[in-house]
């Protein structure tokens, strides 16, 4: 049995609905003999079929019945094509209205769109059997694999489905040709509206599902108070910069992966606006992974890189798994805290007793203190300077700039269909650890190899002498 | 197989089937009434909607309930005895996958129907959606009676307060089978992630029938005509060169 409480979560409000019986009084509106639509008759080779509507005489009705322009009209009557109230003759994957001779006909109400009722898998289920049966082979790609799952998930039915398929292939041969034709083009425009091919956009797509009722009222507790509260005192919170500078094309709309590419990890020349936006405080410039990379360089020729190291190792500590603190931990404090260290980083004493008293019993934020007063000293010291820098004059000079896109229709229609899903996250997680390790090893500035090297430059300065 | 206990209370209809293959043959029925009822309801409100439709809607109706009723006594009756053999419970559970499975998508169409019937009365003709239907469905009607013949009785009209009843006759049997529905979830405990479908995947090939098809997808290419006469062309060509091999054939066998 199919579970039939529909918790649709409030979508039943939502305006679609209200949409939706305002298309089918319009389409009723359109069925009238004298004021309606004209209808002509589709020719195939043996039949024909009446009540084909030209897309032009569609626009042109629209057009007139709401006093607007063509290309208003063209939209209204493309939204009731993609809802599926009218659906084209040929081309029938394409759910848009062509104001030209094209031949489209109304849905039958049986297969409108409805709210009330979820589209059932069962049913989708039946379709696909039913066209598999006729001719095997005949499904696409994207209905092949939701058989297959379909298969595995409807598995205890299955044989009820085959054989609904079947006797539903019966009943429809009882019926006269064109007719049986007619419903073959019904059902399938029913299911591309409903179980659209992938890259294209649904009308039926609802968004992200609500957990609560909007038009709900909502009873003024104390708890609803503090909501309001904390939600109005994190909008204060955030940062109100906003740049204004152009971000290139669109990926949503025009399926171009370029933005993607251009915002990447490990790009040479970061975007205008990313570079911009590592000067608007610190804490920007590192949380961008790309930002860290150029203050690192950075810090690397004034060396003092060990800053940067301690602090990105102290965020390692806080993040990272409750096994591994001890370990990390003692590594952190061989490394940068020790006297004699390799990595010695400048805090007062106060701040180092603390940390060692705290070491002794490590846990996930005992190198708080440590992390917030080197953070602290970057800050104030080293962000200044690295703005003035070279380093980061270069960037800004090899900046890119994105322009907007100028994709024609055809190039639209090719990039969707070349649209690829991007690296797994696995695949990018182990580039990134490798780019760490190769980090480690390609050797810190290590203040003991430093000072023996001066010392050496010093001895044989001497020895020149 | 022997009656089996009555252990259910007899519905008061007679009890038909007490073997497993007439529960099989039972429940195969109620899924072709229910798929020609479904093809039946994808007419309402289009433009071969009629009295006749909605008559022959109610006799399909009238039907299932009835094999809806047998159906349920048979496997209600055959899943709650307790000395049934392992394979024969595997069959039944079977059979009663596909009963609820029917009966829900019959549910759904019903609902259906009543909605569409609420919205379109024919009393007014001209608001009918033009859909592009022309022929009648007297053969679907009669593939689900199961009879050689449908007979149509009365006049083609029908008054508005006959369609209110109707519609009110339709709402009490859709909460019929809603109930039969709940019902069978609360008497037998069938435990779907046990039950295995026997049968193949895809379903052989019914029958190649290519016509509809060749229809529409010679409505797809651009001039869907020219597409049609050049394939009728290519048949001629095929036929002429044939006739032409033939002929040479036989003037072989002459001359030799």
């Amino acid at each position: 049995m199919t579970i039939r409480n529909v918790h649709d979560c409030g979508q039943r409000h939502r305006p679609r609905v209200a949409c939706l019986k305002k298309v089918e009084a319009l389409v009723l509106e359109m069925q009238d003999p004298t004021s309606g639509v004209k209808s002509q008759t589709q020719r195939l080779v043996i039949t024909t079929i009446p009540h084909a509507l030209t897309g032009e005489d569609v626009v042109a009705w629209i057009a007139k019945r709401f006093n607007v322009d063509a290309a208003e009209g063209c939209a209204i009557g493309t939204m009731m094509v993609a809802f599926g109230y009218i659906y084209p003759l040929r081309d029938h994957k394409r759910l848009i209205l062509k104001s030209d001779a094209s031949l489209y006909r109304f849905q039958t109400p049986y297969f409108w769109p409805a709210q009330q009722w979820p589209v059932e898998d069962t049913d989708y289920a039946i379709y696909l059997a039913k066209r598999n049966i006729r001719k095997n082979g005949v499904l696409e790609l994207h209905e092949q694999e939701q058989y297959n799952n379909l298969h595995k998930w409807l598995n205890h039915k299955w044989d009820f489905i085959v054989m609904q398929a079947k006797e539903q292939y019966r009943a429809g041969k009882e019926r006269k040709k064109p007719d049986r034709v007619v419903f073959d083009c019904q059902e399938r425009a029913y299911w591309v509206v409903h179980r659209p091919p992938p890259g294209s956009v649904s009308a039926m797509d609802l968004g992200l599902l609500r957990l609560i009722d909007p038009n709900q009222e909502e009873s003024e507790t104390s708890d609803y108070f503090r909501r309001i509260i904390i939600f109005t005192e994190q909008c204060i919170m955030r940062p109100r910069v906003k740049s204004s500078v152009s971000l290139g094309a669109n990926p949503w709309l025009t399926d171009d992966p370029a933005y993607w590419d251009l915002n990447s990890l490990t790009i040479d020349n970061p975007t205008r606006m990313r570079v911009e936006r590592w000067t608007f405080s610190f804490g920007e410039l590192l949380s961008d992974p790309r930002g860290r990379d150029g203050f690192r360089l950075f810090l690397k020729k004034e060396f003092s890189s060990e800053n940067l190291a301690f602090w990105e190792a102290c965020e390692a500590v806080k993040w990272g798994t409750a096994s591994t603190i001890h370990e990390k931990a003692q590594q952190i404090y061989k490394t940068f805290l020790a006297r004699g260290a390799p990595r010695w980083i400048n805090i007062d004493g106060k701040t180092m007793e603390v940390t060692v008293r705290g070491l002794k019993h490590p846990h996930r934020y005992v190198l708080d203190a440590a992390q917030t007063h080197i953070y602290m000293l970057m800050k104030k010291d080293k962000y200044g300077r690295y703005l003035k820098s070279p380093v980061y004059m270069d960037y800004q000079r090899r900046a890119t700039d994105p322009e907007a896109h100028n994709f024609t229709e055809t190039q639209l229609a090719q990039n969707a269909k070349n649209r690829r899903p991007s690296l797994s996250p696995i695949i990018l997680r182990q580039q990134e650890e490798e780019q760490q390790a190769k980090l480690e090893a390609s050797g810190p500035v290590d203040l003991t190899q430093v000072m023996s090297k001066l010392d050496k430059r010093n001895m044989l300065k001497e020895g020149q002498k | 197989m022997p009656l089996s206990n009555n252990k259910v209370a007899d519905d008061g209809t007679a009890c038909e089937a007490n073997t497993p293959e007439e529960g099989k043959t039972m429940v195969d029925s109620l899924i072709k009434v229910v798929a020609c009822h479904r093809h039946l309801a994808s007419c309402v409100g289009g433009s071969t909607d009629s009295p006749h439709l909605r008559q022959e809607l109610r006799q399909t109706r009238e039907r299932a309930q009835k094999l809806t009723l047998s159906c349920r006594q048979h496997l209600t009756s055959r899943l709650r005895d307790k000395g049934l053999p392992e394979a024969e419970r595997k069959d039944a559970e079977l059979l009663w996958v596909a009963f609820s499975s029917s009966l829900e998508l019959f549910y759904a169409d019903m609902c259906k129907v009543f909605n569409m019937g609420n919205n379109f009365s024919l009393a007014n003709t001209c608001a009918l959606v033009q859909t592009g239907m022309q022929g009648d469905t007297h053969e679907v009607a009669a593939r689900a009676l199961s009879l050689p013949d449908l007979q149509h009785e009365g006049t083609g009209a029908q008054s508005d307060s006959v369609e209110r009843q109707e519609l009110s006759q339709l709402e009490q049997e859709m909460t019929q089978v809603d109930r039969t529905i709940e019902d069978m979830e609360l008497k037998v405990n069938v435990l779907r992630w046990t039950v295995e479908a026997r049968g193949p995947q895809n379903g052989e090939l019914v029958s190649t029938d290519s016509a509809s098809l060749t229809l529409m997808a010679g409505d797809e290419e651009a001039p869907g005509g020219t597409a049609e006469r050049s394939q009728i062309f290519m048949i001629m060509v095929i036929c002429g060169v044939a006739a032409v091999a033939v002929g040479i054939s036989l003037s072989v066998i002459f001359l030799a």
